[in-house]
């Protein structure tokens, strides 16, 4: 009256699927510099704790008297387990398998994963190596017949979009399908040199010209981190794992949750003293905004974004007396701090993830404007720029802005949610308007300055006499603009606004939809 | 280690060059400036090591990632 023997007969299939693609071809993925699966899954989360769902799904072979001869398994392994003590959902694909495409038995997997993730409201990660799609010429000859692309499961994917943080991991050769798998999510990550991205490889494109390309050169992380594609690059997989934890511990598990808040042990009053100068009184020089950004949050907590890519803009999660906040802050050192084309969809895509997952925003404004010339305007810097500040005025999660430097043009607008309310403040470093001197003095009184009869004596008078108006304190005095803060007291102050919102952000899906622009 | 090229992240007109050929820098140190949108934007070495090239002068436009210098 046991049922011994099955069990035995299941561990049995357990270990058999344990082998993957055999020792072979787990050494071909060792040599190539890369993990396989099995260990991927047990580095990501903490120790011992994977719950495998499917672990003996595949393919198996029968003898005739009903025993079975072989089983090789599915080529994506699936489960669920924790990090931080926090339950994950994780998606692994083996490219031991038929290079871890997803063919055969293995695609109802590959839809169970997402359902999941969905469902149990867990955050996924997607562990990709390999094509991913099931659309192979392979494929087709043994169907006989090809297939209407439909990309399986994307209704559930773009369910998860709008759900639960999904991480996209490219740690091997993706294309098609399985580069798609990676951008479809909150975060992405490539690690430098072992892993590519590609809407096709090199044995496809290398059809098409003279130029032969290297995997490398085709779609390496120097490419993919620096036009958004991908977020960020990692050293290693071990690096990236510890990026796909990091990115998590400021989210909740889904958007029915809230973000939760952490003892950081820094003091939420202390004042940073050389902020004071930080900002240099003349216009033309630059200075470097992550210092004040790392001096201003909780110590230790600031965890950068998409650094190489829209660099115009510096974008991460950090803590404010331990409550998880979304950064936005101007980098002066790319053209200014200016919004490019790339830069606006940075802040788009930042934004959208604050929005979804309760993260007030906190916004050190030094924008001069959109980026100008004829390659923004190629580049559809105004288009982008449209779509950043409507991402900007849609959000419901609370602002602070702090204005730093400049406040120019119509990208400045998006320095805080005009929408509502919002605390706003400024530094005494503050210049702002709807264009700067240079130029737009030039602009608005041109007739005056073509009838004065010295146009360069007439242009420097107007300039000096604007530049007077310009002062920070008329703007005040107005009320055009809510508060000026002495710069060491900014830190309490936005320590002050993360305590005060807290209450406010409220568990729910967006009011509007997750766009992975 | 191998030799590594600086890139401007900005393009732009070169202002001011800073560090001279065959000078050691440290990483981080300012090998030249650019003018761009009316700021004046320094170009950093990435790394420590010897700037064994120089490939522009003042006064040369140049276009975003176009390579600046060379450092050993």
């Amino acid at each position: 009256m046991s049922w011994e023997k099955e069990v035995e007969a299941l561990r049995g299939r357990q270990r058999a699927a344990k082998e993957m693609g055999g020792p072979e071809r787990v050494e071909r993925q060792r040599a190539g510099g890369k993990l396989n699966v099995r260990e991927r899954v047990e580095q990501l989360l903490d120790p011992g704790s994977f719950i495998e769902v499917g672990s003996i799904a595949g393919k198996s072979s029968y003898d005739e008297a009903g025993n079975l001869v072989s089983l090789t398994p599915a080529s994506l392994v699936i489960g669920r387990g924790r990090i931080e003590g926090r339950n994950v959902v994780v998606a692994g694909d083996d490219f031991t398998i038929r290079g871890g495409t997803n063919e055969g038995s293995i695609r109802d997997k590959l839809t169970r994963v997402e359902t999941m993730a969905c469902d149990l409201r867990l955050p996924l990660i997607r562990l990709v190596d390999g094509s991913g799609g099931g659309g192979s010429a392979g494929m087709m000859d043994k169907d006989g017949h090809s297939r209407v692309p439909g990309v399986l499961g994307w209704n559930l994917v773009v369910a998860n979009l709008n759900t639960v943080p999904v991480i996209g991991m490219a740690l091997g050769s993706t294309a098609g399908l399985g580069s798609a798998r990676v951008c479809a999510s909150h975060y992405s990550i490539m690690v430098k040199e072992t892993s590519q991205l590609f809407v096709a490889g090199p044995p496809v494109v290398n059809r098409l010209g003279a130029h032969q390309y290297e995997k490398n050169e085709l779609g390496g992380s120097q490419i993919h981190t620096r036009n958004g594609a991908i977020d960020d690059e990692a050293d290693s997989e071990a690096d990236a794992f510890e990026r796909a934890r990091k990115f998590l511990s400021y989210l909740p598990p889904s958007v029915h949750a809230l973000p939760p808040r952490a003892v950081t042990g820094d003091d939420p009053k202390r004042n940073v003293d050389w902020l004071i100068e930080a900002i240099p009184r003349e216009d033309r020089k630059v200075y470097k905004m992550r210092p004040i950004v790392e001096a201003l949050v909780d110590s230790g907590s600031f965890f950068e974004i998409g650094r190489h890519w829209g660099r115009g803009v510096i974008t991460g999660f950090a803590r404010l007396d331990g409550w998880p906040v979304a950064i936005l802050a101007s980098d002066p050192m790319h053209y200014g701090g200016a919004w490019t084309a790339d830069a606006s969809r940075k802040v788009s895509r930042f934004t959208q993830l604050a929005q979804l997952f309760h993260l007030p925003i906190v916004h050190l404004a030094d924008i001069p404007g959109f980026l100008v010339g004829l390659d923004a305007e190629k580049t559809a810097t105004i288009r982008h720029g449209v779509a950043a500040l409507t991402a900007i005025q849609q959000t419901t999660v609370p602002w602070c802005a702090v204005i730093v430097r400049k406040a120019y043009g119509v990208a400045a607008a998006g320095h805080s949610n005009q929408s509502r309310y919002s605390v706003r403040y400024c530094w005494p470093s503050m210049r702002a308007g709807s264009l700067p001197l240079e130029g737009g003095i030039e602009a608005a009184f041109r007739k005056d300055i073509e009838a004065a009869p010295d146009p360069q004596a007439k242009i420097a008078e107007l300039r000096e006499r604007l530049q007077r108006l310009g002062s920070p304190f008329r703007t005040l005095e107005a009320f055009a603009y809510d508060e000026m803060i002495d710069p060491r007291e900014t830190r309490a102050l936005l320590c002050e606004f993360a305590n005060l919102v807290a209450p406010l952000r409220e568990p729910g899906p967006s009011s509007f939809g997750y766009f992975p622009i | 280690m191998k030799p590594v090229k600086v890139c401007t992240e900005v393009a732009g007109t070169v202002w001011k060059v800073v560090a001279a050929k065959g000078a050691n820098l440290a990483a981080g140190d300012t090998i030249l400036v650019m003018e761009s949108m009316k700021m004046e934007i320094p170009v950093e070495a990435p790394r420590a090591g010897t700037l064994i090239e120089l490939r522009v002068a003042e006064g040369d436009v140049l276009r975003e990632d176009d390579v600046v210098a060379v450092i050993e």
